[in-house]
């Protein structure tokens, strides 16, 4: 369309006069949109930090054997060997405190820096015991009978935790996409609705003039759109420093947390909470413009 | 290019604004439609353009018959004319020369020529100097030359303006009307309402359509 390709920064213009003209309605839906897309996408987030441990964990049945603090070096290292012995377990080694911290900070990749923030490594040694996956509640029993065990962690019951979590953070994700989605929409809508009104002597003169339908409604779309998209990039930047802050904090306590890579996950949820916000923009910008009432007059 | 038969316009509240009007006018006349205020000049033009449909009779404009037009073919009719509203309509906040522009920028016209076209018709109505002046800081006879600047360059075939001399003074209304005497072409109409009467320098005018309270009172300048 030629009309559209040449008006192209009359359109912004336009949309930027729209904009500027309800300033503060507009700052405060914008204000709303953000913090519904944030709730959003930390709620996304979160389901999907799950759902990859659930994956992972169902691969392995493995359980960590943590020490009484009287063990030495060499008695961790007599313990593992000896663990060989009970029926069930496949292999069996120790994770010196350092590769605990090793592992976190490929976990954490540019992040990881977040670790010097500790004066002393926060991690602990541990036996790691791969154990056949019918066996696990067996060899529990065996190794916890030892008299140095003072815990045995298993993956079983944190499995089947997380996946109950992971059921129910798909169910909040579902009702978060929904009830931000339908905010967003009001919102937008009403905004454009505003906007229009605001604006109708203009329209009113366009229409007039024989302006088609698309030249006079395209900058309402388009600042439903900035609105919108405005609000999931600020979102996005959030989200992307909170998942950084919770995967310190998350790695801290559960050292063997089997996380997403970070980047990944902060990828995934900015290209949803983007491609939201444009499908929500367009929508709720059309909605506003189709229940606008048409009056012409001269 | 206008033909109206039995016209007739009433409004929902009961208003009986035109009543069986008949009328005919050609390509490049210049037409004047007076009468005192109330009598239904505007109410006219609102069918000329597709704001109110007839309620009765029947109304064609530039081959649309305006009893059954749709909204598509109501936009391409409005993109041949060049409206000067009583109210003008610029848009403030806006530049003389984006004014103009903007009736334009959904024409058939090449972007490349929108700029020389404004100011070749801002020059035309004696406003170059003013061509990047706000709208709201002009005078009302400057605006009155805007919306008229804006109508040309359009290159319509029909040039309606709705009370032109309202909010004028005497010489200012003399020549603004000179200047929309002057847009008449062989392929331009142009149709003009007042109730100012002598203002009309009538040996340019081809037709007289005079409305008293909706009804045709004169049609030939003999007559007027
Ligand atoms: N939208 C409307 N609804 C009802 N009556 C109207 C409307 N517009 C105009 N009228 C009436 O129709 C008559 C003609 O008005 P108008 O066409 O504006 O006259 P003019 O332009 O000659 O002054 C007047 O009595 C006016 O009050
Ligand atoms: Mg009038």
């Amino acid at each position: 369309m030629k009309a559209i390709t040449a008006n192209i920064g009359y359109f912004f213009k336009e949309t930027f006069t729209i904009l500027k003209l309800n300033k503060l309605s507009n700052i405060l839906s914008l204000l709303s949109i953000t913090l519904a897309f944030f709730l959003l996408s930390l709620v996304v987030s979160t389901w999907l930090i799950s759902t990859e441990m659930v994956e992972v964990l169902q691969q392995e049945a493995e359980i960590n054997v943590f020490l009484s603090e009287e063990a030495d070096d060499s008695s961790r290292y007599e313990m593992a060997e000896s663990f060989l012995e009970i029926e069930g377990i496949q292999a069996s080694r120790v994770v010196t405190e350092a590769e605990a911290l090793e592992r976190m900070e490929n976990i954490l990749g540019e992040e990881s820096e977040v670790l010097t923030y500790f004066d002393e490594n926060p991690f602990e040694s541990f036996v790691e015991v791969k154990v056949d996956f019918e066996q696990v509640e067996t060899v529990k029993e065996s190794v916890s009978a030892y008299e140095d065990v003072r815990y045995v962690r298993d993956h079983q019951e944190v499995l089947d935790q997380i996946r109950n979590i992971s059921a129910l953070q798909r169910f909040l994700g579902t009702l978060f996409i929904v009830a931000a989605g339908t905010a967003t929409l009001v919102i937008i809508s009403h905004i454009i609705r505003q906007g229009i009104y605001h604006n109708r002597q203009q329209i009113n003169t366009l229409l007039l003039l024989g302006a088609p339908n698309f030249f006079v409604a395209l900058p309402f779309v388009l600042s439903g759109l900035v609105l919108t998209l405005a609000g999931g990039l600020v979102a996005s930047l959030l989200t992307r420093f909170t998942v950084g802050l919770g995967y310190a904090q998350l790695v801290t306590p559960i050292p063997f947390i089997p996380l997403p890579p970070q980047e990944l996950l902060v990828r995934n949820t900015t290209a949803l909470i983007l491609g939201l916000s444009i499908f929500l923009g367009l929508s709720g910008s059309i909605m506003g413009i189709r229940s606008s009432r048409k009056e012409e007059s001269l | 290019m206008i033909t109206a038969k039995n016209l007739s316009l009433q409004y929902p509240d009961g208003t009986i604004a035109l009543n069986e009007i008949n009328l005919h006018i050609k390509a490049g006349e210049l037409v004047y439609i007076t009468g005192p205020s109330g009598s239904g000049k505007t109410s006219l033009i609102k069918l000329l353009m597709g704001i109110e449909k007839p309620t009765a009779g029947q109304l064609e404009v530039l081959s649309h018959s305006m009893n059954r037009i749709d909204v598509k073919n109501r936009m391409f009719l409005r993109q041949y004319m060049g409206p000067v509203f009583q109210e003008l309509k610029l848009i403030n906040g806006r530049t003389v020369l984006d004014n103009v522009i903007l009736g334009m920028r959904f024409l058939p016209i090449p972007k490349q020529q929108w700029k020389t076209l404004a100011t070749d018709a801002l020059e035309k109505v004696k406003l170059s100097h003013k061509i990047l002046s706000y709208a709201e800081n002009l005078s009302w006879g400057e605006k009155q030359r805007v919306a008229i600047a804006r109508a040309i360059v359009r290159r319509p075939s029909l040039i309606i303006a709705d009370e032109p001399t309202g909010n004028l003074d005497r010489k200012n209304a003399i020549n603004i009307l000179e200047l929309l005497n002057s847009l008449r072409q062989e392929n331009t109409s142009v149709i003009i309402t007042t109730h100012a009467t002598h203002l009309i320098d009538s040996k340019l005018v081809d037709q007289f359509i005079q409305i008293a309270a909706g009804q045709l009172e004169a049609k030939s300048m003999e007559e007027f």
